[in-house]
């Protein structure tokens, strides 16, 4: 359940660099397993200016609530505002459907400062 | 019932929670099952078909002995003369200065016998303060608890469900009949906390992972505590610890339909009725999102214009409404329609005064 080609946070996040530069994040399988039903979702502003590891909105299911991390600096560009009305899109579809936002990096985007999918792996493995 | 090394305790259904894989969380000293497959799903069903929780955490608590109804009467506030044998009562136990020392149902099986059901973790205190009570009487107080376990079988499906395993039901809400199923003696009431046609079953301990399976096998969907809470906050229902304790009296909390204030005593009357005469200062009210957010139990409720009226004692999202609701401590002048804020972590969310139920009661259908 953890797909190569992506990059993860410590968080419990997953990073997709898209052919223009961009990144689009999302929670893990693994996250949204733990969190349950999801029935919140909190995105950030539109054109807002996020800071790698600064809050940029919850997630909150029926137990508990989880705050949002931005994996890099920089502006958000698009936010899945379906997830507004189908919060539980992100337990059906984590890495897809239930993506939440696409940042657009201030420079450059430095993977090295994310983990692999199997040093993720590895993270969960550890609990 | 047994106690494991580290004194978590668990229910004799315990195992079937494991294998069915649930997620498990320690309730009040109890390892209890939070939810099977999900929240949500288990609140659905519950709502639309037939959903089993395992409740035998709760107490049991029998209390014989000549004149025990009158006995218990003069402690408990409801007034058992309300009811006949063969029903049951949603009261309280009350400290002098009216605060709850805990909610219960009470069964009446006749003038000296009778059968309480307290609240996980208030059991011990509601023993020992009857048997205090009682002192002087020849009225018996056991707790029962480690002896029984208790299934309550809840939704528009349940008659069907029991009806198809061979139990016999009571017909009217808040009546009860005892008969035997599969060996054992089972005592069915028709009463729940979710707000579902329903039936609560007593049963001996050792007979429960037998109707467990049965009542599987006849489509009744496993819900754990976490639909539990979700269904009985969408109904208004207090939960001691929440909406009731020792601060929050029966008169805050809109509970006077289970206080019998023309019986000549029970425990607490002269603060209640002093209270209900003056007028509580905070009321227990119903807030639905009018904004988007969920809020949660201790979450600041505040007015238009950012001051402190109160605050939330139980906050959830309705599976039913897809919105946030909660039940809130609030001046008792807030109007009902009244636009309201709550602190939701920083963020103020508004929300609506409405009077509970969220959701419309099926318990009498």
């Amino acid at each position: 359940m953890i797909p190569a080609e992506l990059h993860y946070t410590p968080e419990h996040e997953w990073v997709r660099v898209t052919e223009t530069g961009t990144v689009v994040v999302g929670i893990t399988h693994y996250a949204q397993d733990a969190l349950g039903d999801i029935v919140f979702v909190d995105l950030p502003a539109p054109e807002a200016n996020v800071e790698a590891g600064g809050s940029m909105g919850e997630v909150e299911s029926t137990k508990s609530v989880s705050e949002l991390y931005a994996p890099i600096a920089g502006r958000i560009i698009a936010r899945n505002v379906d997830l507004e009305a189908n919060p539980e899109t992100i337990n059906a579809d984590p890495y897809g459907d239930g993506w939440l936002v696409e940042i657009e990096p201030d420079g450059g985007v430095d993977v090295s400062a994310l983990l692999s999918a199997s040093a993720y792996v590895a993270l969960t493995a550890a609990g | 019932m047994t106690v494991s090394a580290d004194s978590v305790r668990h229910t004799p259904l315990w195992d079937r929670h494991l294998a069915l894989n649930a997620t498990m969380a320690d309730f009040g000293g109890w390892s209890m099952p939070m939810e099977y497959t999900g929240t949500v799903a288990e609140h659905r069903a519950v709502r639309e078909s037939v959903g089993m929780f395992d409740v035998s955490h709760m107490g049991t608590v029998l209390i014989f002995g000549s004149g025990a109804l009158e006995a218990v009467n003069a402690v408990l506030t409801n007034d058992l003369e309300r009811i006949s044998d063969g029903q049951a009562q949603y009261t309280m136990l009350c400290a002098e200065n009216g605060g709850v020392i805990d909610d219960l149902i009470a069964y009446r099986f006749d003038e000296n016998n009778l059968m309480l059901i307290p609240n996980a973790t208030n059991s011990d205190a509601v023993v020992a303060e009857l048997k205090r009570a009682l002192t002087d009487t020849e009225v018996n107080v056991l707790d029962a608890r480690d002896d029984h376990a208790i299934i309550a079988v809840q939704g528009p499906h349940s008659a069907p469900t029991l009806h198809a395993i061979g139990i016999e039901l009571p017909e009217k809400y808040m009546a009860f009949a005892r008969s035997t199923w599969n060996g054992s003696p089972v005592m069915v009431c028709r009463t729940g906390y979710t707000g579902e046609h329903g039936y609560e079953i007593v049963l001996p301990a050792s007979g429960a992972p037998q109707l467990w399976d049965a009542l599987s096998g006849a489509g009744a969907i496993p819900a754990g505590l976490g639909a539990r809470d979700t269904l009985r906050t969408e109904m208004g229902y207090p939960l001691h610890g929440h909406e009731l304790n020792a601060q929050i009296t029966p008169v805050q909390a809109g509970l006077g339909f289970a206080v019998g204030w023309a019986k000549g005593t029970f425990h607490g009357r002269e603060a209640l009725t002093s209270e209900r005469e003056s007028g509580p200062a905070r009321k227990l009210r119903g807030l639905i999102a009018a904004g988007r957010g969920i809020p949660r139990a201790q979450m600041s409720v505040v007015d238009g214009s950012g001051d402190s009226i109160g605050r939330v004692t139980s906050g959830t999202f309705s599976p039913t409404l897809s919105t946030g609701i909660a039940l809130a401590l609030i001046d008792a002048d807030i109007a009902d329609g009244a636009q309201v804020a709550v602190d939701v972590r920083g963020r103020h969310v508004d929300f609506t005064v409405t009077k509970p139920p969220f959701v419309e009661s099926h318990v009498r259908d």
